[in-house]
């Protein structure tokens, strides 16, 4: 009967680095290949086909080589060996103390028929990691390990294998430029199945919220062939492995998590659902916004999340909804910051009876309540809202938490605390209110297109003017009377349409737009005559009589002349439609000058604010 | 803003540490910048009260009419007084309370952005 190499002969003599005589073996066959005298004994490499390793024959076998019945290319039957580690290099070393030739040389290294060009690939790759030690870990480097893993788990259930030949990159390390990765990720989120029309057709479209270990979040969309693909795989709260998703910047208009970019996954997108996952729970990442920031929220799209020391619970109330006349649970927790400003925050459903009731027990003991995710209202000022993805985590193990211990038990408890809502009135017009409320940088205002959506919201800035475009229309032409926009009369003067009568003369009026930058960003800026005759300090007319009598120079020189000056605006922004497109639409109420002192105090308090997060 | 003045105006060839009479007592021998509230003026030095409300000597001449502030920049001879190389008057206001915390700022944990 003729000997063939045994299947994984070598697999087999790695996983069994020193059998003892009575241990029960496979047989053990394998070519000799590479042989070489060194000294009085001969090293060779053992190949089965697949894989391959150094060795050695004991000495006492040398007279066999040297007669010829142990030849290079001839397969040897492995009776005894030990296998030892190389100590400077990741392989291993066969020391064959008993063995018997079964056959003479072969024509050639023998070679395992796979039908796979890529474990060709694998195989040549092989010639460089002889006798790697396998290391069943997530993140082995995987061309040629692809093979070793093939053999060794071949009959594994496929994301275990996927796992571990593929490496899991972190959340956010995901960028548009990157082509290959692997993520590992839970539904927080799912939503429904939409169907849209649009010019192109119509389609259908759902998105999900996934969260990985680290607590990063991303939005992953899917249309039309992979929404009806993946609607049923993806299940609220289990584990995937997901991959070959693009990622491009996020649509702030319709993002609800924290993350610059978004996902899309289509029909290539591979998604495998990783069993056996229970332990993998996504940290809680928290990004806190204090009590006495939220101004800038409310009513907005954009979820916030809140850490304070609770100072009441109300008992449940039964809130009728509208809507099915269903009655829901509701409790209001209201809690406390280093800002010495109070909010409430409203429980509904599970929150209020369980976390709710929970809070209530404990509430003399002043407890410490995270809270992720609230929708931020404007009742009476301020108000908090919580949703069913909403997060409360009592007493949290965070540096901000003790923070807030430590000043809560040092001075919070006596200190006279002020809710945020009282010092708001959100039916205030600009003016009456100082600067300095509601502070915000333009990149908050441009980064959420979706403020103002209800009734506009207001905010005080301070910028730069960098750019005012001389070739816009400047004025129009209004009505001394009513300051409403007049026409040309039949004949001569001016008709007034409000005041239902002519005038010969008129007044222009600003209508202008610019263009205000401060450290965080740009943004354009409409203002009517009042600002806009501060900011250029000239009126309207006068400046028309400048541009027709000394030309356009001495008018564009006016105009650059207002540029590069700061001013504190107060503003109020909603969006507005135009030609079929929304558009944020920023006004200018009220412009004041610089007060530097004041400035400056602020920013020293902004400055101490920061020292006391870090 | 005054941060944005003593950018525009540092010579960072020879810079001077930002101080009130408390910091003023750890550099002495270097160079420095203060602002005082004149309490007497002589011909060859002012008394001037610091931002942090203490007595200060500034030597020199200073200019003529001085305002209620004045900045100083000069050498510190000794932990209470200032040789004055340069005056500039600041007016008669001054938000003092700003400028002695930029001072702390400037000595503390943003010292690297100063000097």
């Amino acid at each position: 009967m003729t000997k063939m190499v045994s299947p994984d002969a070598i697999s087999t003599i790695l996983a069994n680095p020193s059998p003892d005589s009575s241990s029960d073996l496979p047989e053990i066959i394998v070519q000799v290949v590479d042989l070489k005298p060194t000294g009085n004994r001969y090293m060779f490499s053992a190949n089965d086909g697949k894989l391959k390793i150094k060795g050695i024959l004991q000495s006492s076998l040398s007279s066999e080589v040297i007669s010829g019945s142990i030849q290079n290319l001839g397969l040897i039957r492995v009776i005894d060996y030990t296998l030892n580690d190389i100590p400077t290099k990741n392989e291993k070393y066969l020391i064959v103390t008993k063995c018997e030739a079964v056959s003479p040389a072969l024509k050639a290294e023998y070679k395992v028929e796979v039908k796979n060009e890529e474990t060709d690939i694998g195989l040549k790759r092989k010639h460089e990691e002889i006798g790697i030690v396998l290391k069943p870990k997530q993140e082995i480097q995987t061309k040629s390990a692809a093979q070793i893993v093939h053999e060794q788990s071949g009959n594994m259930a496929p994301s275990a294998r996927m796992a571990m030949t593929r490496r899991i990159q972190p959340l956010v390390s995901l960028n548009p430029y990157q082509g290959i990765w692997t993520i590992k990720v839970r539904v927080t989120s799912k939503g429904n199945m939409r169907t849209y029309k649009n010019a192109r057709g119509e389609g259908c479209v759902f998105n999900v919220e996934l969260t990985d270990e680290d607590g990063t979040q991303i939005q992953a969309t899917m249309f039309n062939e992979a929404a009806r693909k993946f609607f049923d795989k993806f299940e609220l709260g289990k584990v995937y492995y997901i991959s070959k998703g693009t990622l491009r910047v996020a649509n702030k208009q319709f993002k609800t998590v924290q993350n610059d970019y978004e996902m899309t996954l289509n029909e290539i997108s591979q998604i495998e659902e990783a069993i056996n996952e229970a332990a993998f729970i996504p940290e809680t990442k928290f990004s806190f916004v204090p009590i006495d920031e939220l101004g800038p929220y409310v009513n907005g799209r954009e979820l916030v999340d809140v850490i304070g020391v609770v100072q009441s619970v109300s008992p449940t109330m039964s809130i009728r909804r509208k809507s099915n006349n269903e009655t829901v649970p509701k409790r209001d927790v209201t809690i406390a910051d280093e800002t010495k400003k109070t909010v409430v925050v409203s429980l509904w459903n599970d929150l209020a009876t369980n976390v709710g009731q929970e809070l209530l027990d404990m509430a003399d003991k002043s407890p410490v309540v995270a809270i992720k995710s609230l929708k931020v209202g404007d009742f009476q000022g301020v108000s908090l809202s919580a949703l069913s993805k909403s997060n409360i985590v009592v007493n949290p193990d965070l540096p901000e938490a003790k923070k807030l211990r430590s000043w809560y038990d040092s001075e919070g408890k006596e200190a006279s605390l002020a809710s945020i809502g009282s010092g708001m009135s959100p039916s205030t017009k600009s003016g009456a209110r100082s600067m300095y409320s509601d502070r915000v940088t333009l990149l908050h205002i441009i980064s959420n297109p979706s403020l103002g959506e209800e009734k506009p919201v207001f905010f005080s800035i301070k910028a730069y003017i960098s750019f005012i475009k001389p070739d816009q229309t400047m004025w129009y032409r209004a009505c001394k009377t009513c300051n409403k926009k007049v026409t040309d009369a039949f004949g001569s003067g001016y008709w007034c349409e409000g005041c239902q009568k002519n005038d010969a003369e008129s007044s222009l009026r600003y209508i202008m737009v610019l263009k205000v930058s401060d450290a965080s960003g740009e943004a354009w800026l409409s203002t009517f005559n009042d600002q806009a005759e501060i900011i250029l300090g000239c009126s309207a007319d006068e400046l028309d009589r400048l541009k027709s009598e000394e030309g356009e120079t001495a008018y564009q020189m006016k105009l650059k002349e207002a540029t590069w000056v700061p001013h504190l605006f107060r503003v109020s922004v909603a969006p507005q439609e135009y030609n079929n497109e929304k558009r944020q639409r920023i006004t200018a109420r009220a412009v004041a000058p610089v007060d530097y002192a004041a400035e400056s105090k602020y920013l020293l308090e902004e400055m101490s604010k920061m020292n006391i997060s870090m | 803003m005054l941060l944005l003045f003593v950018v525009h105006c540092m010579d960072t060839s020879n810079p001077a540490v930002f101080v009130n009479a408390e910091f003023l007592k750890e550099h002495v021998g270097r160079r420095v910048r203060t602002v005082v509230q004149v309490i007497q003026s002589d011909g060859d030095k002012v008394i001037g009260k610091s931002t942090d409300e203490k007595e200060l000597v500034v030597k020199g001449y200073p200019p003529n009419p001085l305002s209620t502030f004045v900045e100083v920049i000069g050498i510190a001879d000794t932990t209470q007084s200032i040789q004055a190389e340069t005056w500039t008057n600041f007016g008669d206001t001054l938000d003092v309370n700003s400028y002695d915390k930029v001072c702390r700022l400037a000595n503390g944990d943003h010292k690297h952005l100063f000097i």
